[in-house]
């Protein structure tokens, strides 16, 4: 034998076990997924080829188009989401701070936890009556709603009656305070003067101008959206069917705004991914941007960016086609209730092979799921890859 | 060959070698901690193994059951698989071939195992035993039975009825009594009912529940068989055709859609999420959260191991004015042989005790009522469930109800819950009512959710009926007619 098939014998040897494995526990499986998908096939009997039969059910069957308008609506807003935090996240356990790695196993550690213990620990933290989250909410606009009704009428705003107090024209001191500490002319001089004193007048300048967009945003919102201003109060989370905000027509419905608000909770893996291209961004680039008077967002912007772009492209793709497997989290938490507002493709899937005992309509969706994930995914490359640089490799 | 491969070609072989060595657990493998007493006969039995559903003290019961069965004879010894989500597994088990020698499935699992060619029929074995139908209660046996056969028979029932608080109704005895009610009865009709419920109800400042005095939807379980008591029916026994959109079933979808609407979707939503799981003391009905509910026999073992001092009362669920009564919903868990098990002239042996000796041993330790006509004389003395008797005059009432056996139950079932779920959160349209009030509002309201009702009933039919007529097409298809 030659070295070269000889060296081709051992590695196929080396493999084959995972070969065997593959092809007896996935490529049968997906096979005959593929063949039962035009079949009637209720486990205890036999299959029926009944022909496209199943995907022209598919076509008309509103509960399939539910769930996956649940997905997409889900993936729409998880995945920025997601990707948003995943990245500042990383950029924050990037920085050179004292106890850095303790922070980065901090935020790791919940990945660990397993998705079941996941699922029932946040059952307890989105109680409306006795959750965490609630509690922690009703203090929160407790005291905004306090410092609001100094300057504003909430009743009045929720009415969309004038709600405006005299007071309220105390607010407008803070963005002149924060033009003429951070932009004006003055500002910029006592900077270069005296930056201990500027930096006090800064920070001061910074809380007035969030102790003043508070009011604001609050009696803004109120005016806008009362219905929705009240439920945030207080919401029912995975019991409420109802969408959030109200107003927009494919918003989540609490119930999922919950699921997604949980799936937050694992996005440090998705941050340690960032956070290791995020150290392979050559030095010598931020150091020629800073002999060019770059300031932090554009080096973010023309540097960071544009060198982690592949690692955004991977968990992109990743989250659209973990997307579609969401199973465990409603299965656990609501059931896919209420009103099917959590109920995932994946669960819809499950629900017709293991409830109704209709394997071969199951298998019929989830043929069809994996051609919208194959479809997605090449999507995704298509628009991403114009804007991913791969340091010429 | 290098060294390695060598080394790698001993390490599967010793894998492989091991695996096959290893020898998989047997039903015959015998315990000396637990089987000791049976030490003697233990290699002469034949073994069977028994899958149920049951776990904690309700598991205990089967088991208990089953040890006194092993004790009664020496040819044969079960052993008590405690399995979740057992149908699933034993409909898996037997496209494998290889079931167990008795499976414990839920009713509703009866027909597509049936359909499926799972079970063996059980008639000839009840007819060479000299079991007969009368030994049972009617709606118990018919639990079982498809087309005419016999595939299971009724172990654990369920029967429901109301509950209600006495503690609740003697607080507000001043109050029920201005209002023309006895407060040392529970309510007769549904009317009736209502208006307990509003002298019961205590409510916060803000005008979030307190207490209420009833809720439709708690705990939820039945929510679409309210209809029943309004006199509907899901399905037309002499048709079989799917009836989600009966009057009745309408008219008791208005009913509790009324409650939605009178206390405010939002605020028993908040409600709601205060209570407790049903096996605890915050259960709602057990804190006093609610005064009166719908709850199966179970129940009295439940409050009394959670808060053993409450004072409630047990009465059939009332009925709409007009409808008769008394009525309870009757389900039952079955027992069957699955087919290809590799014992099943013994499991019969085994099933024929439980029908006869067995039942009242779990239906004791349980708290529940028998699925057999006659209980034996020494079944009520000690008995720890004290309401009893209402629900065995419920389970033999003549307009108690089993629910439709129609093979696309499961998916019919979720369908009606996801109904009922959805009327209970479905905004009234304000525009609609802007400008009314009082007595005008409340008519329109109830015009417009009656439209959302009937048109959301309405779907289901049609959608689980053009299901259930696909199922029979292809069948029939599958049984060697020629499709259309």
């Amino acid at each position: 034998m030659k070295g070269t098939s000889r060296q081709a014998v051992v590695g196929y040897g080396f493999i084959l076990p995972w070969l065997v494995a593959l092809v007896v526990f996935i490529g049968y499986p997906f096979l005959a997924g593929f063949y039962f998908s035009f079949c009637d096939f209720p486990p205890l009997k036999s299959p029926l080829f009944i022909g496209m039969d199943n995907y022209m059910e598919l076509l008309g069957d509103t509960g399939f188009h539910r769930s996956l308008g649940v997905t997409f609506i889900f993936a729409a807003f998880a995945i920025p989401i997601g990707v948003f935090l995943a990245l500042t996240l990383a950029m924050f356990l990037n920085a050179r701070v004292r106890g850095q790695s303790f922070y980065r196993v901090i935020f790791y550690i919940p990945h660990l936890v397993p998705t079941v213990v996941v699922a029932i620990l946040w059952l307890w933290i989105f109680n409306p009556t006795y959750g965490l989250l609630n509690i922690v909410l009703k203090g929160v606009f407790l005291a905004a709603d306090a410092w609001t009704g100094l300057f504003f009428s909430l009743g009045a705003a929720a009415k969309g009656t004038g709600c405006v107090r005299p007071a309220a024209a105390a607010l407008l001191a803070a963005p002149v305070l924060a033009w003429g500490a951070f932009l004006s002319r003055a500002g910029q001089a006592m900077a270069k003067r005296r930056p201990a004193r500027a930096s006090l007048v800064r920070f001061l300048a910074a809380v007035a101008l969030v102790l003043a967009l508070v009011p604001a945003l609050n009696a803004g919102l109120t005016v806008l959206a009362p219905a929705d201003m009240q439920k945030l109060h207080s919401p029912g989370w995975l019991s409420d069917s109802s969408s959030f905000p109200a107003e927009l027509p494919i918003a989540p419905s609490w119930a999922l705004w919950g699921i997604i608000v949980m799936s937050m909770w694992g996005v440090g893996q998705m941050a340690v991914i960032y956070l290791a291209k995020l150290q392979d961004v050559p030095m010598e680039l931020y150091e020629a941007a800073d002999i060019d008077g770059a300031n932090w967002w554009g080096k973010a912007r023309h540097i960071t960016l544009p060198m982690i772009s592949p690692v955004i492209l991977f968990n992109v793709v990743m989250a659209i086609i973990g997307t579609f497997q969401v199973f465990a989290e409603p299965y656990i938490m609501t059931q896919g209730g209420p009103e099917d507002k959590t109920r995932f493709v994946a669960m819809f899937v499950y629900d017709q092979a293991f409830q109704y005992q209709r394997v071969g309509y199951a298998s019929a969706v989830a043929w069809v799921l994996f051609l919208i994930i194959v479809a997605l995914t090449i999507l995704a490359f298509k628009v991403i890859n114009k804007h991913v640089y791969y340091a010429g490799r | 060959m290098r060294p390695v491969h060598f080394g790698l070609a001993a390490l599967i072989v010793a894998v492989f070698l091991i695996g096959y060595l290893e020898s998989r657990p047997d039903l015959r493998d015998f315990d000396p901690a637990r089987n000791q007493a049976f030490k003697d006969t233990w290699a002469q039995r034949v073994h069977l193994s028994y899958w149920e559903k049951w776990a904690s003290f309700e598991g205990e019961a089967c088991q208990k059951m089953v040890d006194e069965f092993n004790k009664s004879q020496s040819g044969i010894y079960v052993h008590y698989i405690q399995t979740s989500q057992v149908d699933r597994k034993a409909a898996l088990a037997a496209v494998g071939g290889d079931p167990p020698d008795v499976v414990g499935l839920w009713d509703s699992n009866v027909i597509p195992f049936a359909e499926g060619g799972a079970l063996v029929p059980l008639d000839d074995l009840m007819k060479e035993s000299g079991l007969k139908a009368d030994h049972y209660i009617p709606n118990y046996l018919k639990l079982g039975q498809h087309r005419g056969k016999t595939w299971a028979l009724p172990t654990s029932v369920m029967t429901a009825a109301l509950f209600w608080n006495k503690e609740h109704f003697r607080k507000r005895a001043a109050d029920l009594r201005a209002a023309g009610l006895d407060p040392d009865r529970p309510p007769e009709t549904i009317e009736d009912l209502d208006r307990y419920a509003v002298v019961l109800n205590e409510f916060e400042a803000d005008g979030t529940p307190r207490i209420m005095g009833f809720l439709p939807s708690e705990p939820g379980w039945w929510n679409y068989a309210w209809g029943y008591w309004f006199g509907g029916s899901l399905a037309d026994p002499a048709t079989g055709a799917l009836t989600p959109d009966d009057p009745a079933n309408v008219r008791a979808m208005v009913w509790a859609k009324g409650y939605a609407e009178t206390y405010g979707r939002e605020k028993l939503l908040q409600f709601r999420s205060g209570f407790g799981t049903f096996d605890s003391p915050y259960n709602a009905f057990i804190e006093g959260k609610v005064s009166m509910e719908m709850q199966g026999v179970w129940f009295p073992m439940f409050i009394r191991r959670h808060r053993p001092s409450m004072e409630f009362g047990v009465a059939p669920f009332p009925c709409a004015k007009g409808v008769p009564g008394p009525r309870s919903i009757l389900q039952a868990d079955v027992v069957g042989i699955p087919r290809g098990c590799k014992h099943p002239k013994e499991a019969w042996k085994f099933i024929y005790w439980m029908q006869t000796e067995g039942l009242p041993i779990t239906a004791r330790l349980q708290g529940k009522n028998l699925a057999i006509a006659k209980a034996p004389d020494n079944f009520h003395a000690g008995h720890p469930n004290l309401e009893l008797k209402v629900f065995e005059d419920l389970a033999e009432a003549p307009h108690s109800f089993i629910l439709p056996p129609t093979v696309v139950w499961q998916e019919y079932m979720d369908r009606l819950s996801r109904a009922f779920e959805h009327v209970w959160m479905w905004p009234v349209p304000e525009a609609e009512v802007a400008g009314l009030t009082g007595d005008a509002r409340k008519a329109r309201v109830e015009a417009l959710c009656r439209e959302e009702i009937e048109r959301t009933c309405r779907e289901v039919r049609e959608v689980m009926q053009e299901k259930l007529d696909r199922v029979h097409r292809l069948d029939a298809e599958r049984a060697g007619e020629v499709r259309p």
